[in-house]
């Protein structure tokens, strides 16, 4: 018919599984990521991307879902991730030996049908990069996911996430506001969450989420009222500085003590 | 007339040391535990089976095949009881008695009589029967001890409080009298040392397996030169239960090598699977994994060579009907998971093993966090941990 539009996939008929955190579910206008969408957290390192990433494959999981997660950086702790709200018992742990091969794997995964979210950790060193042969996987991945349901959350570094900025549907940018605190203790970091691309709503709203060490969502119902934000980049301790300094990046090092991270 | 084989062999659990009053009649001391745990019983039922179609697993430990009518064809009882012996020998190697009478009772007692006739050294199996007929069964019966009979300690020191100590004396009684005295189980007692025993033989289902076997002449250089023909034989296995609306849960590949022990990869699905390429696949990956661990290399004037295969079997059993296939209920994910295991053997095979894990709180309670997970590993036939 004249006029009409291809049937190009809408929120509507895709469906979301929830992020596990309400207000990102808000701002992405999509009632959580969309099905069938590879999202690229964009977060320097310590920003939360991977307690988020978690937070969401727990919310998947409490949704009746099996999540997975492709862990090409080496990073993952599954005690942490059950610390965190992970049902192990339904969590695949996936570990490649490249980045490339961890987003064929994805890819495979996300073929079947059968996995509903997945957080996809090519981690921080670019030794192993396949250069322009992992961006061409990852668009592969992206049109696989479109096929599917599944959701990929993708975690990578800064030498990768210019070149898949173009191929992921939903990209957010996260940031850190403050730190929790709660007298002298770090509890937890607010992040404020930007959606800077989204495939199918409105991109640049803006959500502010709190994420707690160690106990995830699931933390102690005290806890959110006694806690304060502090500023984001408190002053290094003596000692600390002088051990930092020794170090090759300036990291932010709260002066103080964090609680069951 | 029926005549009942039965054969016995440690792991049957029979009347604790504290009833056996005779030395005569107690059961041999049990084999060690690993060698119960290491029996295949399927397989020693299976050689049954060739002896004759009606044979039943009563336990663990206790075998009953109808041996009515086989005199003709294979002998006395005592050479059939040798036969069937020797079939569960080439199984496992057991000491096994065996005991043939008019019904299961009478030819379990008999079993467990078998070890009087020992001592002879001309017989070869511990072998004891019953004579034909009720009033020649119940003569011999009379003279044996009521230890022999199953019963509870309560009747048993009852029985002996009424001065009964032979099977003899029990079956003299009128039933009514046993019956006011010891109750039902009491009156079943009777009967049992009257030698009756109204429960019939109920013969198990023989599983069914197909195979197709293919023998190599000449010899195949590796076991990589067999795939084309494994292939072949996992399409016609296939094609052969498709049209019966089955599907195999369990493949298992034999190789027969020209200067090595046989080869032999199992490999069970996750549900049964109809899908000959990737069965092929899969049984192809766990043969060459198999060999490179055998190191199946001959040596030869030529220098190391693969050794040489001269046939493979291939088996389907546990066939069942994939629409019938049962999901774990309750938990939203399990069915799920079971479906994804199949897919995940895929990846193992795609991409190698080591990859696919799942990870379990191993020690919730260890002081360091990362000593309270632990990673298996998923996509093959087994789960490994780390």
């Amino acid at each position: 018919m004249v006029g009409e539009a291809v049937a190009e996939p809408s929120p509507s008929n895709r469906g979301a599984l929830p992020t596990g955190f309400g207000a990102l579910d808000e701002a992405l206008r999509t009632g959580g990521w969309p099905r069938g969408s590879l999202a690229l957290l964009d977060a320097p390192r310590g920003a939360g991307a991977t307690s988020l990433a978690i937070g969401s494959l727990a919310a998947a999981q409490e949704a009746g879902g099996i999540v997975a997660w492709i862990d090409a950086a080496g990073c993952l702790d599954a005690a942490t991730a059950e610390r965190l709200g992970i049902q192990l018992e339904w969590l695949l742990v996936v570990k490649p030996t490249s980045p490339l091969e961890a987003v064929e794997l994805a890819g495979w995964l996300a073929r079947s049908g059968l996995v509903d979210a997945m957080a996809l950790d090519l981690g921080e060193s670019p030794d192993q990069a396949g250069g322009n042969g992992l961006v061409a996987g990852l668009d592969r991945l992206g049109k696989l996911l479109v096929r599917g349901r599944s959701v990929a959350l993708l975690l990578t570094g800064e030498w990768l996430r210019a070149a898949v900025a173009r191929v992921a549907a939903v990209r957010l940018a996260l940031e850190r506001e403050a730190w929790l605190a709660v007298g002298r203790d770090l509890v937890g970091q607010r992040i404020r969450a930007t959606v800077t691309r989204h495939r199918w709503a409105l991109a640049g709203e803006t959500a502010s989420l709190d994420l707690w060490f160690g106990e995830g969502r699931r933390i102690d119902a005290l806890l959110p009222p006694l806690a304060v934000p502090r500023e984001a980049a408190p002053a290094l301790a003596p000692v600390a500085v002088a051990t930092a300094v020794a170090e090759t990046e300036p990291e932010e090092q709260p002066d103080l003590r964090i609680l069951s991270a | 007339m029926t005549r009942i084989l039965a054969l016995i062999w440690p792991t049957l659990r029979t009347a604790p040391a504290s009833h056996a009053g005779h030395a005569a009649h107690r059961a041999p001391a049990d084999a060690p535990a690993e060698a119960e745990s290491s029996v295949d019983v399927p397989a020693m039922l299976d050689r049954l089976d060739d002896l004759s179609p009606r044979v039943e697993a009563v336990d663990r430990g206790v075998a009953l095949v109808d041996v009515t009518g086989l005199g003709p064809s294979l002998g006395d009882e005592r050479r059939i009881a040798t036969r069937a012996v020797a079939m569960v020998r080439e199984v496992a190697t057991l000491p096994v008695r065996a005991g043939v009478g008019e019904n299961r009772w009478l030819a379990v007692l008999a079993a467990r009589l078998a070890l009087t006739a020992r001592p002879d050294p001309a017989v070869s199996v511990a072998f004891h029967a019953f004579p034909d007929g009720l009033e020649a069964t119940r003569a011999v019966l009379a003279s044996l001890p009521l230890v022999l009979l199953p019963a509870d300690p309560d009747t048993r020191q009852r029985f002996a409080l009424f001065g009964l100590t032979t099977m003899g004396e029990l079956a003299a009684l009128p039933r009514s009298a046993v019956g006011a005295q010891f109750g039902v189980s009491g009156e079943r007692l009777q009967a049992l040392a009257r030698g009756e025993d109204p429960r019939p033989l109920t013969p198990r289902r023989r599983p069914e397996r197909l195979t197709r076997r293919v023998t190599f002449e000449p010899p195949v250089e590796g076991v990589g030169g067999t795939a084309l023909v494994l292939r072949r034989a996992c399409a016609e296995l296939c094609d052969a239960l498709k049209l019966r609306h089955l599907a195999p849960g369990r493949a298992i590949l034999t190789i027969d090598l020209e200067d090595a022990p046989a080869l032999t990869v199992e490999l069970t699905f996750p549900e049964p699977a109809l899908e000959p390429d990737w069965i092929a696949r899969l049984l192809i990956g766990r043969m060459e994994a198999a060999s490179r661990t055998r190191h199946l290399r001959a040596t030869s004037p030529e220098g190391e060579e693969e050794a040489r295969v001269v046939a493979i079997g291939l088996a389907f059993d546990r066939l069942s009907d994939p629409a019938a296939r049962q999901l774990p209920a309750f938990q939203a994910q399990a069915g799920r998971w079971e479906e994804l295991r199949w897919s995940l053997e895929r990846l193992a095979t795609r991409f190698g093993e080591g990859r696919l894990w799942r990870a379990s709180t191993e020690r919730p309670n260890a002081s360091l966090p990362e000593r309270q997970a632990g990673l298996r590993s998923v996509g093959g036939d087994r789960e490994d941990e780390t």
